[in-house]
């Protein structure tokens, strides 16, 4: 198998491709070919990893012009990619490649390149903690846990269950028009405290992401959701904010 | 290549290193306390191996009303006959005492539990526990935990140097004074100076193959500590979890165990009930770890070696509830569905009892320098961790370890510049002298095999002649990292780089483990010699201390701090 992979050279000297040939072994990831040629071909390639275990979100990259984690992508299993539904097209760098022989590798979008397939999260995190994206206790003065039905937990850890990947801010159409727009991770982390019986602000938690950079800028490609390693829904996150802050409207 | 950076040395009150549970528990408190705080870290926090715990946290909560009561106590014990009673027992009565408190703290802050009918955070049994004292969320607690205490911090002030290797401590006078880190976006070295440096780096369980650790637990905190001069404790105890996925050896959690499923061998034989007739599947995890990797020996396993984990007979339903993750990784890793089929599992390493000597305030034999989480053995596991008890852990004595370094200003620092400038410059030399070595070996030609040694020689079941040998090898690659080195000439995220320092960590950590190995003559929780198959108190109920004198590594003993409960036979 070739892997074509995008390299940033990091210092002004990139992009550019460059090809890599591999055995693939029953079961390799992705994760495994970069590190087969870093060991064995390259020691200078860059990539970031962790968990090998799809929790720990590092390793999220654009794989066959697709948003994943490197880690929970076999190589052998990208030939049924036909089977995923299609993502709204993103601005990714593809050329013409052949599935069956080839492995397009590049880093994710929407983000800079720091080097080769690491980019520069800064921007992501930083909308992120600009939502305060974190329990404002209601009943701090409990000596016991607070009460929670099944379902309600249920719900939060639809959500609550992100890792952080930056897969969906890579493969958001809106994302990578609009660099105001705060993302899928971000919002559907927002909603998830919105929802959170334990926090005190409550409903006012939507007006923390107002107008189009918000809750408004989403446009529902779903691309987020198709992409997400964890099958969560931002898409129905914001779906969920808008009707409710609709609903408010019309009271008001 | 390495460059000093322009903005080099900067002052905290505290500095951790480390930025997972322990890391991040300890820099909240010390930030809610008003001290300046940097975590320096390798990775992003979120990237911290504690992300991927699974199965839960223990408390004697007492939400599992129907069980009976729970006490703290009760708790406390386990732990202790768990550990094989090489526990030190006022430890271990912080660790259980507070328990209930920390749980339903990082409730408070946050953290999504699974629940119960009343609503309350829902317990379910694990291995060597006598109450359902679990706490869970789901089987991702780790990721629950993290990412709670992760927002918790980013209400605050606190600096944090992500992607930062730390590579030197800085000792002055006897005293740690602050450290440097080689950072990898920039390719330049950056001091700090600290009133307090903490430890929180987590494991050394890279050094084996077969790991469910992630990539990068290759035990730096260890090796900065041996290297300052502080003691590594009972680091021939290494827990193999009994059921890590066939193939990767990613980790299926103990609560699959705990929810029901059992464990078959290739004649579908439960054969759990040749080792341990009562608690069965959830006897501890190295007599778990040692039947399954029994029946591989004698020819009962499935090529290859491992055994089928079934959960066919929990349902879907309850699958898909509790263990969705379990369900996924079966699915992405091993292509198989535990709804209808079973899950090929086997043995493989999984936690570091053993660590950095610390007091039970967290406190190293260096002034200024603390330890805790799993980096740190206190000891609180033994020679034999329990399941649910390693994240507690870390929520407690983070927690500790912040209150401790509240009273370590940086105002209480005395300490010359010109020695920590000096030691960027030692260190930048070092890291820019890895592109002239030759490349007679390469860094992951050593590290794969120093793996396969480690597993093979210092493994599940250990004797003397295979150890010799091992330790001699292990001492030979030692002096061949000198002839490993890198191409890589880039300054930015240049990983090469990281890769040869996490090599230098390993070897001597590994010797470590290997000196403590060789030395304890009888079996005790993880460690079993086949040759001594016996506890044997009389010489051993003591702790193993390593210390390192111009890198030739020194083996001396401690005692147990004995407490309420006495040293008996243990049996499940």
């Amino acid at each position: 198998m070739r892997l074509k992979v995008r390299r940033n050279a990091g210092d002004g000297y990139g992009p550019y491709w460059e090809d890599f040939d591999i055995e693939v072994k029953k079961g390799m990831t992705v994760l495994d070919a970069l590190f087969l040629i870093r060991h064995r071909q390259d020691d200078s390639l860059s990539f970031r990893y962790s968990c090998r275990g799809a929790v720990c979100g590092s390793c999220a990259m654009t794989i066959n012009g697709r948003p994943r984690l490197a880690c929970r992508t076999q190589i052998s299993l990208l030939q049924e990619d036909d089977k995923l539904p299609p993502l709204v097209p993103i601005s990714v760098q593809r050329g013409p490649f052949d599935p069956r022989v080839e492995v397009l590798i590049e880093p994710l979008p929407n983000m800079p390149v720091l080097k080769d397939l690491i980019v520069d999260q800064t921007e992501f995190f930083r909308k992120y903690r600009s939502l305060q994206p974190w329990l404002l206790q209601r009943y701090p003065e409990l000596e016991r846990e607070n009460i929670m039905s099944k379902e309600t937990e249920t719900e939060l850890d639809r959500y609550a269950t992100c890792i952080l990947c930056a897969a969906c801010y890579g493969a958001c159409p809106v994302n990578s028009e609009n660099e105001e727009y705060l993302g899928p991770a971000a919002l559907a982390k927002l909603y998830r405290f919105r929802i959170d019986p334990r926090d005190s602000l409550g409903g006012e938690r939507l007006d923390q992401a107002p107008g189009p950079s918000g809750w408004l800028g989403c446009r529902f490609h779903t691309n987020c959701f198709k992409v997400c390693p964890k099958a969560i829904p931002p898409n129905l996150a914001i779906g969920k904010a808008r009707q409710e802050m609709k609903g408010r409207e019309g009271r008001a | 290549m390495v460059h000093i950076a322009p903005d080099d040395v900067m002052a905290h009150d505290v500095a951790i290193v480390g930025g997972g549970l322990t890391g991040l528990r300890a820099a909240l408190l010390c930030a809610e306390k008003g001290r300046s705080v940097a975590v320096i870290s390798k990775v992003h926090p979120l990237r911290s191996h504690s992300v991927a715990a699974q199965g839960g946290v223990n408390a004697s909560l007492n939400n599992a009303t129907q069980a009976g009561k729970d006490s703290w106590q009760s708790h406390a014990f386990d732990t202790v006959k768990g550990a094989d009673y090489l526990a030190d027992q006022e430890a271990v009565d912080i660790l259980c005492g507070d328990a209930p408190r920390a749980v339903l703290e990082m409730e408070h802050m946050g953290a999504v539990f699974s629940r119960n009918e009343e609503g309350r955070i829902a317990q379910r049994p694990f291995g060597g526990a006598g109450f359902p004292r679990t706490c869970y969320a789901a089987d991702h607690t780790g990721h629950t935990l993290l990412h709670t205490l992760y927002e918790q911090c980013m209400s605050h002030d606190i600096d944090f140097f992500e992607e930062h290797f730390v590579t030197a401590l800085s000792i002055e006078n006897g005293r740690c004074a602050g450290l440097c880190a080689f950072d990898l976006a920039s390719g330049e070295m950056r001091g700090f100076e600290a009133g307090a440096v903490l430890l929180a780096t987590g494991g050394y369980g890279r050094i084996y193959c077969h790991s469910t650790n992630a990539y990068i637990n290759t035990g730096d905190g260890a090796y900065l500590a041996l290297t300052a001069g502080a003691a590594l404790k009972d680091m021939e105890f290494v827990q193999f979890h009994p059921t890590t996925l066939f193939g990767t050896n990613i980790l299926i959690s103990e609560a699959a165990r705990g929810e029901g499923g059992v464990l078959l061998n290739a004649k579908g034989e439960r054969f759990m009930q040749r080792y341990a007739a009562k608690a069965m599947e959830l006897a501890p995890r190295d007599i778990v770890a040692r039947a399954i990797w029994k029946e591989v020996q004698e020819g009962n396993a499935h090529e290859g070696g491992y055994v089928d984990l079934d959960l066919t007979h929990l349902g879907e339903e309850r699958i898909l509830e509790r263990l969705p993750g379990i369900r996924q990784i079966s699915i992405d890793f091993a292509g198989v569905d535990p709804v209808d089929e079973m899950v090929p599992v086997q043995p493989g390493q999984h936690y570091s009892m053993g660590g950095i000597d610390a007091s039970n305030d967290c406190r190293t034999s260096i002034p200024g320098l603390l330890a805790a989480g799993e980096a740190s053995c206190i000891s609180v596991h033994g020679a034999n961790r329990l399941g649910g008890n390693s994240l507690l852990e870390t929520i407690v004595f983070g927690k500790v370890a912040g209150q401790t370094m509240v009273g370590m200003t940086k105002e209480h620092m005395v300490h010359d510049p010109a020695r920590l400038k000096d030691l960027m410059r030692r260190e930048a030399d070092s890291i820019g002298h890895l592109t002239d070595v030759s490349r007679d070996r390469t860094v992951a030609e050593l590290r794969r095999e120093l793996k396969k040694l480690m597993f093979h020689h210092f493994g599940i079941f250990r004797d003397k002649g295979t150890m010799k040998l091992g330790q001699l090898r292990v001492h030979a690659l030692r002096h061949e990292l000198g002839k490993a080195g890198i191409d890589d000439i880039g300054k930015s995220y240049n990983q090469a780089v990281i890769e040869a320092l996490e090599l230098r960590s390993m070897l001597p950590v590994a010797e470590a483990v290997a000196i403590s190995a060789l030395a304890r003559e009888e079996s005790r929780g993880s460690h079993y010699r086949t040759d001594f198959p016996q506890r044997n108190d009389q010489d051993f109920l003591k702790h193993s201390m390593v210390t390192m004198k111009d890198g030739a590594l020194a083996l001396t003993y401690a005692p147990v701090r004995l407490g309420r409960y006495e040293v008996r036979e243990r049996v499940y």
